[in-house]
C-alpha cells in the first residue's frame, strides 16, 4: 500500500468513480468524478482533532459493523491517503446544518463544508479492471444459519477483523454478543459456495484456506479452545496449501465431513447440528461463536463497471476474460484487461500473479508509440447508406456513429446523414454488416460478395 | 487468373484417420483458380510452413487455403507464413476440418471427408475474392488507469508504474486497499497483509 501511494508514478485517485469511458484502445477518454470529501487533503495534517471530537457515531463500513466510526473519519488508522473524509448523510452540519465543531477545531484549516465533486477528464492507453469481490448476502439466503439474527454467527471477514491486531478488538476473538472469548468456534464452509439451490454454483477458493488459517488462530491465540470446521471437501489446490492445511490438523482441529442443518440458540450456547458423512450420522455442537465461510461474488457496482468499459460477465457477474486458456487478462475491449477476483473468486496469490500478467500486457502496448490496427473492420458504401442508423444500437462496441456528407443530386448540393465507423473501435464483429438493410455495411476480409461465395460453393 | 495454393493439414492423426487428406488435396485440385495441392502431416510444423513458403516460389501462389484447425490458434502462424515470402496475409484463408469436422464426424470417415471436401471447396471460393488488406496506425497514450485499488489493482500499477509508464489508481473509497486492507494474516505464510 505504502509502495502504491510513494510511486513517483502512480497516481491515487480515491473516493472517486469513473463516470464515463469513451475511444478506443490506446486512445481512452475516461471521465472521472472525485467525490467530496469535505477535507482539503493538501492543508490536512492527518492530526486526528476533527474525529476525536466529532459527536456523531455511526457503525464502520470497515469493522462490518463490530465498531463505531465518526461521521468524519478515516476507515483505519493506515488508510491511504491519510485524510480524513466526511460522511454527509450522517454529520451535523450536514444533516441538521448546525455542528461545525471539526471545522472550528482543526488546526490546518483544512475541513471544507463547500467543496463540490470534482469531475474531469482524462485520457489513458490502458485500463485494468479490477474491482474485486465483495461476500455473498448469506443473510438473505440461509434461514437455517439463523437469517443473521444471532450476533455470534459472523462472517469470515468480521472474524479477520478480530484478529486484526488494529481492528475493533485489538486483535482477540470474542464473541459480538457479550464480548466474552469463545472456547467451542464452529466454522461452516461453502455458505453460498457450491450451493445452487441457496447460492453460486462456482467454488470460491479461497475459503478453505482461511479457514484453516481461522482454526490455526483459535488454537493459537484462545487456551484450550476447540476447532471444529464443517466441511464438504477440503480443497487446497496451491503450493504449500495442502501441507498448511494438514498442520492445522496436526494443531487439532478438528474437521468433520458434512452440511450443517441448523444453528440454533440454547441460552448463551449456538447448537451446530449438522451430518458427519464420514461417521454417517448426526452430530451437534454446543459452539460459543459461528464463522461462516461466505462466497465470493463480483463487487456492488459491477454492472456498471461493466457498461461503462463495454465488458462481457458470465452467469454470476464476474467478468469474462477474452478465453479461458490462452487470453486470461484480456477481454473482448481491446485495451481493457482483468486482474483479480472481478475475473472469478481467486485467492492473494492468484490474484497477485493475474495482476502482474495483466500490467505485462498494458507494457505491452504502451511501450509502443503507434500500434497496428486491425485491417477486418466494417466499412459503409456512403453511396448506399439511407441513414436508418439500425447499425448504431446493434453495435456492442459503439463504434458506429452518424457523419454528415454533402453530395451533388439532380445539379443541387444537398447535406446527409450517413453512418460512420469508427475504426479504432470496431472489433470486426460482422454485427452491423447483417442489421443493414440496405447492405451498405460490409466487413472487410468478409464482404457480403465473399460469404455469398462460400454459400454458392457449398450449395451451387 | 488467380493462382490458389490449398494445404491440407493431416494434424497428425486428429485429422488425417477420419478424413481422407490425400483425396481431399487431389479433389482440391479440380477448383477453379486451384494450381496446387497438396497434404502434410503438420502444416502448422516449421517444415510443414517451409513447404508453404516454397510452394508460393515455385508455383507463384497468390492466394493460400490451408485446411486445418481452428483459426483461432494458427491463423496468425499461417499469416505471418506467406507475408514472410511477400504475401499480403489477408490473401490467405483457413478451412476448419479438424473441430468442426474429424473431431465431430469421428465416427463417419467417408461423411468426414465430403464435408471436408466442402470445407475447402467454401474456402477457395472465398480466396479467390480476398482482397489485399493494409491495417493502419493509431497513437498511444502512454497512461494507464487501474480501476480498483484492492490487491489487485495495486499490484497492477505498481508493476505498470515500475516499467516505467504513468499509472492513475482509482479507488471508489476514501483509501486504497480494498478488502485486503481488512485481513489480519493471510495464508499460507501467514504474514501480514497491509
Amino acid at each position: 500500500m505504502v509502495a502504491a501511494a510513494q510511486h513517483p508514478n502512480i497516481e491515487l485517485v480515491t473516493y472517486a468513480e469513473v463516470e464515463n469511458v469513451s475511444g478506443y484502445v490506446g486512445n481512452f477518454e475516461v471521465t472521472i468524478r472525485k467525490k467530496a470529501r469535505s477535507v482539503d487533503p493538501a492543508k490536512c495534517t492527518g492530526c486526528g482533532t476533527c474525529w476525536e471530537k466529532c459527536p456523531s457515531k455511526v457503525d464502520s463500513e470497515f469493522d462490518l459493523g463490530l465498531s463505531k466510526r465518526k461521521a468524519i473519519y478515516m476507515p483505519f488508522p493506515q488508510a491511504v491517503p491519510a485524510v480524513p473524509v466526511i460522511d454527509r448523510e450522517h454529520c451535523r452540519q450536514f444533516t441538521k446544518g448546525k455542528c461545525g465543531i471539526c471545522q472550528k477545531l482543526c488546526p490546518a484549516k483544512a475541513v471544507d463544508y463547500e467543496q463540490q465533486d470534482e469531475v474531469y477528464t482524462d485520457k489513458f492507453g490502458a485500463v485494468v479492471v479490477a474491482t474485486g469481490y465483495d461476500l455473498f448476502k448469506w443473510e438473505e439466503a440461509y434461514g437455517e444459519y439463523g437469517y443473521g439474527k444471532f450476533p455470534d454467527v459472523i462472517t469470515g471477514m468480521h472474524f479477520e477483523r478480530m484478529n486484526n491486531a488494529s481492528g475493533p478488538t485489538g486483535g482477540r476473538i470474542v464473541r459480538p454478543s457479550d464480548g466474552k472469548e469463545p472456547k467451542t468456534v464452529v466454522f461452516i464452509k461453502c455458505v453460498g459456495s457450491r450451493d445452487e439451490a441457496k447460492g453460486k454454483s462456482y467454488c470460491s477458493r479461497a475459503c478453505c484456506m482461511y479457514t484453516a488459517k481461522h482454526a490455526h488462530q483459535v488454537i493459537d491465540k484462545i487456551p484450550d479452545a476447540q476447532a471444529i470446521v464443517f466441511y464438504m471437501d477440503i480443497r487446497t489446490p496451491g503450493k504449500a496449501y495442502e501441507e498448511f492445511c494438514q498442520r492445522i490438523i496436526d494443531e487439532g482441529a478438528v474437521y468433520v465431513r458434512g452440511r450443517v442443518s441448523r444453528v440454533f440458540q440454547d441460552g448463551d450456547k449456538l447448537i451446530v447440528r449438522g451430518e458427519d458423512t464420514l461417521l454417517g450420522r448426526q452430530v451437534e455442537v454446543a459452539a460459543d461463536l459461528v464463522v461462516l465461510a461466505t462466497a465470493m461474488v463480483p463487487s456492488e457496482g459491477w454492472e456498471d463497471v461493466a457498461k461503462l468499459v463495454n465488458l462481457s460477465t458470465d452467469k454470476d457477474g464476474f467478468f469474462q476474460e477474452a478465453h479461458p486458456k490462452l487470453r486470461p487478462v484480456e477481454t473482448f475491449t481491446a485495451g481493457v484487461f482483468l486482474a483479480g477476483a472481478c475475473q472469478g473468486p481467486k485467492d492473494i496469490p492468484d490474484t497477485v500473479a493475474q495482476a502482474s500478467g495483466a500490467a505485462v500486457k498494458v507494457c505491452q502496448l504502451l511501450s509502443k508509440d503507434e500500434m497496428d490496427t486491425d485491417p477486418v473492420i466494417a466499412t459503409v458504401d456512403e453511396s448506399l447508406c439511407s441513414g436508418c442508423a439500425m447499425c448504431h444500437p446493434i453495435c456492442p462496441y459503439k463504434a458506429i456513429d452518424f457523419k454528415t456528407i454533402t453530395e451533388r443530386v439532380q445539379g443541387k448540393e444537398i447535406s446527409r446523414q450517413v453512418s460512420a465507423v469508427n475504426s479504432g473501435l470496431c472489433q470486426g464483429c460482422g454485427a452491423c454488416t447483417v442489421a443493414c438493410p440496405s447492405s451498405a455495411l460490409n466487413l472487410r476480409g468478409f464482404t457480403n460478395e465473399q460469404i455469398l461465395a462460400e454459400v454458392d460453393a457449398v450449395c451451387l | 487468373m488467380k493462382r490458389v495454393g490449398v494445404f491440407i493439414c493431416h494434424c497428425g492423426t486428429n485429422i488425417a484417420s477420419v478424413v481422407d487428406v490425400k483425396k481431399v488435396a487431389e479433389v482440391a485440385k479440380s477448383f477453379p483458380d486451384v494450381v496446387y495441392a497438396t497434404d502434410y502431416q503438420y502444416m502448422c510444423s516449421d517444415p510443414g510452413q517451409e513447404l508453404i513458403r516454397k510452394a508460393i516460389k515455385e508455383h507463384r501462389l497468390d492466394r493460400v487455403v490451408v485446411a486445418s484447425c481452428s483459426p483461432r490458434l494458427h491463423e496468425p502462424t499461417f499469416r505471418k507464413t506467406v507475408e514472410s515470402v511477400g504475401m499480403n496475409p489477408y490473401l490467405f484463408e483457413m478451412a476448419n476440418i479438424r473441430e468442426q469436422c474429424a473431431w465431430v464426424h469421428a465416427k463417419d470417415k467417408e461423411g468426414a471427408t465430403a464435408k471436408a471436401i466442402d470445407l475447402v471447396r467454401m474456402a477457395v471460393s472465398k480466396v479467390r475474392r480476398n482482397a489485399p488488406l493494409f491495417g493502419s496506425t493509431i497513437p498511444i497514450t502512454k497512461k494507464a488507469l487501474v480501476i480498483g485499488a484492492g490487491i489487485a489493482g495495486m499490484q497492477a500499477a505498481l508493476d505498470i508504474a515500475d516499467a516505467g509508464y504513468k499509472v492513475t489508481l482509482l479507488d471508489r473509497e476514501p483509501t486504497i486497499g480494498g478488502n485486503m486492507v481488512k485481513l489480519d494474516k493471510t495464508f499460507p505464510t501467514l504474514d501480514c497483509s497491509a
